[in-house]
């Protein structure tokens, strides 16, 4: 307890020495009363209009996000649950996307309603998709990392097709706390009052909600209004979050973890401490930014150092998650489908894809179909990336069939795992570092921070009492991590963050012979390798205790599993990008096909995944030609729906 | 003798994957048949004004290679930052890549280098010649022209949001351009990010006696916040009505952004002065 208290006045000094650092570096103390009166020299106009609401924002703004990220780990049960873990902000983001480039005059004012529209399409998809599952917390946050995935691939894919390099986004994205007037802060204010107010009138029926559903409906409480009440207030504070000052991850999940690290057990009083603990942590932030800023002349946005934070918290937090087990055996059909079959589905459609792939073309002005030397000429341009997207979708979509049998997760994809947030990180790290990169220097990279991120989720794996649930977990945790770096640099602002938007919408178009060849290959061998672990992906899904006692080995395997999945993972996001939803929906699509046996489910995902990764490079060559779509785009539009139409299902 | 045989030679097919080369090569009097970006050149490049005949590559990031294969080029222009796809580029014709842009080091010389090392390439040394002499020339009639402007400093900004501007160092083009006509930069500091610095408007507040000049119109979606920003309108330059906007301009471009920017600089400075009278 007093280790607690320490920590915390030492955190409300150092904040506070921080700020009159700086702010007594602009304009002596005995200036301010005379500047606060009236401000007439740059310096006092500077000190009264920008940096006195800049504290106030980051406290605001902070104590908001530590409210929310509060409200939402009552409501859900769940520790981790935070606007920026459940895809909140980054719905908020997208729509701010959208808006700034195809209806400018609306951003030139509305900003916050936009900002809202979004939050609340992006919260409202994330709880629908965790009802389902009573909103055990791993399906919500895998959840909330999807949406968050789509809206990234989805704003980036959309900023490379304006062709343009947008300052005022990727700014935003980092979440700058700089002020110019109060405008802000009072906006900030009113919303916090408002929201402070409903919340203490939903305060009683919330904590009751905790209980248990039963317990609480038999004490009179409404159950859907309180959590629809509760989500709403939520998603409204960071959305206004996001419209005023952008992207700040994790505050509200540093803020109620530390509140609740500080000894506090009780629900009123975390929820009560949280946006304290959350004002306070911002404040402190953006003071280090600051003071780093006045010393070596480095900006960089206050977010970025949040999310530096964040995801380490996320890993301290993990045992402390309560994780359910999600029946496997829900979706699958009774019909059985012998695997001979498929693969003769798959041997008649192969012919199709490759024919259009080479025949088809957009020249522009409409559809034509190449003449056979016309075909032959572009045929060595074509068949590197047709095969590398096929290739690179086999591997997905077999990882994605493996980590939902090893984890009995139906959510679960490679992106979770980590792999490729971390080969962004490496891919970033060569960009950085060499300053003329070439394709094998950025595939180096690339593949050292996958291996590195895989080593990390791989030391979490091997405990053995750790349920499979939070294997997820650690990916998100990495995945997190680099998505935030990669924002830093990105907010950096010069020519790289460019090629790192390329390199996230993903695109095919980077591949050569050597490295189709190479991609092919290798998913051919991993799917050999993944045959041969066939018996321990059947018992897997039979639960933890069932498995060992049958004798399969759960650590060992466990980690030769992963290893292959990041493998996989890596050899694919190398070359060619962080590609989302072909891993998730595929061994999805296999099993309600009738492909259940563990040797079926997988042969039948990768046949499948390798299928729509070659049409979808089809698609993103020729449908804007010659502006070319990334292939992220291309598995985000047929994510999304499928996203969709998981919610809609009973 | 090279005059003659340089005019019976049909002009060399050229594909720019790079701004800043199809810059060079159009000075050089040789017009691509394709380019990158085309609809984005037009609008934040302007010059040099493209023909319709010029094919549009798609973007800079993913260039069309099977369009390029198709039309066949003699020579692809690019610079080190597409190194990523020089070996793809290299399978269909032969590259020239010249840099222009590197970290911490001014521009200028490089884009005047590079008319020269392309124009070797193409056999278009005399134009080469000619081209930079007359750069040269216009240089130093506008350095004395606007020789009593430099009892100012000048910040060269590009406006990114209401917040936000980009500042252009010495390493920039329009930095090394203006310290060439001999104004002085009020930005003393190092760009740490090269190109662009996503720099706090009250930043500028640091030289109270410069002139803003703010290079590209503002983002749409900033007009009306900067308008009203406190800090905007107290800062000295804005006060007094020392800031000067220039049309749209590459920030990345060669030398005929270059000059470009010395011609639209040079005009505003003037008409403010003739204003002020």
């Amino acid at each position: 307890m007093r280790v607690a208290w320490l920590v915390s006045g030492g955190s409300v000094l150092t904040a506070t020495a921080l700020f009159f650092l700086v702010a007594t570096q602009q304009l002596p103390l005995s200036d301010w009363p005379r500047a606060w009166s009236e401000a007439r020299t740059i310096d006092e106009i500077i000190l009264v209009y920008g940096m006195l609401p800049r504290a106030a924002v980051a406290i605001l703004a902070g104590a908001a996000l530590g409210l929310s990220g509060a409200l939402l780990q009552q409501l859900l049960r769940n520790p981790i649950a935070d606007p920026s873990t459940l895809g909140i902000s980054a719905g908020a983001q997208l729509a701010i996307v959208i808006a700034t480039l195809f209806f400018p005059d609306v951003v030139d004012g509305s900003r916050t309603s936009v900002a809202l529209f979004g939050a609340g399409v992006a919260a409202a998809i994330v709880f629908a998709l965790g009802w389902r599952a009573s909103f055990e917390p791993v399906t919500m946050i895998v959840s909330g990392l999807l949406v968050g995935v789509t809206s990234a691939a989805v704003s980036a894919a959309l900023t490379l097709a304006q062709g343009e390099y947008l300052m005022s986004l990727v700014t935003w994205n980092g979440g700058s706390l700089s002020q110019q007037d109060w405008a802000v802060t009072n906006a900030l204010s009113v919303e916090l009052f408002v929201a402070c107010a409903l919340a203490a009138l939903l305060i009683r029926p919330l904590l009751l909600l905790g209980l248990g559903d039963s317990s609480a409906r038999s004490l009179g409480v409404n159950l859907k209004g309180v959590r629809l009440g509760v989500a709403t207030i939520a998603t409204m504070l960071a959305g206004v979050v996001a419209a005023n000052v952008g992207l700040i991850s994790f505050v509200g999940l540093a803020a109620a973890a530390f509140v609740r690290g500080c000894g506090v057990r009780r629900g009123w009083a975390i929820i009560a401490l949280a946006p304290l603990a959350g004002g306070v942590f911002l404040w402190l932030c953006d003071g280090l930014v600051q003071a780093v800023a006045g010393a070596t002349g480095e900006t960089f946005p206050t977010g970025s150092v949040t999310a530096l934070v964040g995801g380490p918290i996320l890993l301290w937090l993990l045992p402390k998650v309560r994780t359910l087990s999600v029946s496997a055996q829900s979706n699958r059909p009774d019909v059985r489908v012998p695997l001979s079959k498929g693969i003769m589905v798959f041997f008649a459609i192969l012919p199709i894809i490759v024919a259009i792939a080479y025949f088809l073309a957009n020249t522009g002005q409409g559809w034509v179909v190449l003449s056979l030397s016309d075909a032959a000429e572009l045929a060595p341009l074509r068949w590197p990336r047709l095969i590398a997207a096929a290739g690179a979708g086999g591997l997905l979509a077999l990882t994605g069939a493996i980590l939902q049998r090893l984890t009995g997760n139906p959510m679960a994809s490679p992106e979770v795992i980590g792999v490729s947030g971390g080969a962004g990180l490496g891919f970033a790290a060569a960009l950085s570092l060499v300053p003329t990169a070439g394709p094998y220097t950025l595939a180096i990279g690339a593949a050292t921070g996958g291996f590195c991120a895989m080593v990390a989720v791989l030391a979490f794996a091997l405990r053995q009492n750790m349920p499979a649930g939070k294997l997820l977990l650690t990916g998100i945790a990495v995945s997190s991590l680099s998505s935030s770096v990669l924002a830093v640099l990105m907010a950096a602002g010069d020519q790289r963050a460019w090629q790192i938007l390329a390199w996230i919408g993903g695109t095919a178009s980077a591949a050569t012979p050597a490295t189709a060849i190479f991609l092919a290959l290798l998913a051919v061998t991993v799917l050999g390798l993944a045959m041969t672990m066939i018996r321990w992906l059947t018992l897997f899904p039979l639960g933890i205790p069932t498995a060992k006692s049958l004798g399969v080995p759960v650590g060992g395997s466990r980690a030769l599993i992963l290893a292959l999945c990041g493998l996989a993972t890596g050899a694919a996001s190398v070359l060619v990008g962080p590609l989302s939803f072909v891993g998730l929906i595929a061994p999805h699509i296999a099993v309600r096909a009738g492909f259940i046996t563990a040797r079926d489910h997988l042969v039948a995902s990768f046949l499948l995944g390798s299928m729509i990764m070659a049409f979808a490079d089809f698609g993103s060559r020729t449908l804007t030609f010659p502006y070319e779509l990334p292939l992220g785009l291309f598995a985000a539009m047929v994510g999304a729906p499928y996203l969709v139409w998981l919610v809609g299902r009973r | 003798m090279l005059a003659s045989r340089a005019a019976a030679q049909p002009a060399p097919r050229v594909a720019a994957i790079d701004w800043a080369m199809l810059e060079t090569a159009v000075t050089l009097g040789v017009m691509p048949i394709a380019a990158t970006e085309l609809i984005q050149f037009r609008k934040d490049a302007v010059e040099p004004a493209l023909g319709g005949s010029v094919v549009d590559l798609g973007l800079r990031g993913t260039p069309n290679f099977e369009l390029l294969q198709l039309l066949r080029p003699d020579l692809i222009l690019l610079s080190p930052f597409y190194t990523r796809h020089q070996a793809a580029l290299k399978r269909i014709a032969p590259i020239v890549s010249l840099p222009f842009y590197i970290k911490g080091e001014p521009p200028f010389e490089k884009a005047t280098s590079a008319v020269t090392v392309l124009g070797e390439h193409l056999g278009r040394s005399k134009e080469a010649a000619t081209a930079l002499a007359s750069i040269e020339n216009s240089l130093i009639e506008c350095r004395s022209k606007l020789e009593r402007f430099a009892i100012r400093p000048t910040y060269l900004v590009n406006v990114g949001d209401a917040r936000h501007v980009r500042v252009f160092g010495a390493d920039s083009m329009f930095g090394d351009v203006l310290s060439r006509l001999g104004l002085p930069n009020a930005w003393k500091e190092r760009s740490r990010y090269t190109f662009a610095a996503p720099v706090p408007i009250e930043q500028l507040a640091d030289t109270e006696d410069a002139r803003i000049v703010i290079i590209s119109e503002i983002p749409v979606e900033a007009r009306s916040a900067l308008r009203n920003s406190m800090i905007w309108n107290s800062l000295e330059p804005v006060k007094r009505g020392r800031v000067l906007m220039l049309e749209n301009i590459s920030p990345y471009g060669g030398v005929i952004a270059a000059m470009r920017f010395v011609r639209l600089l040079s005009a505003a400075l003037v008409a403010d002065a003739e204003a002020a009278q």
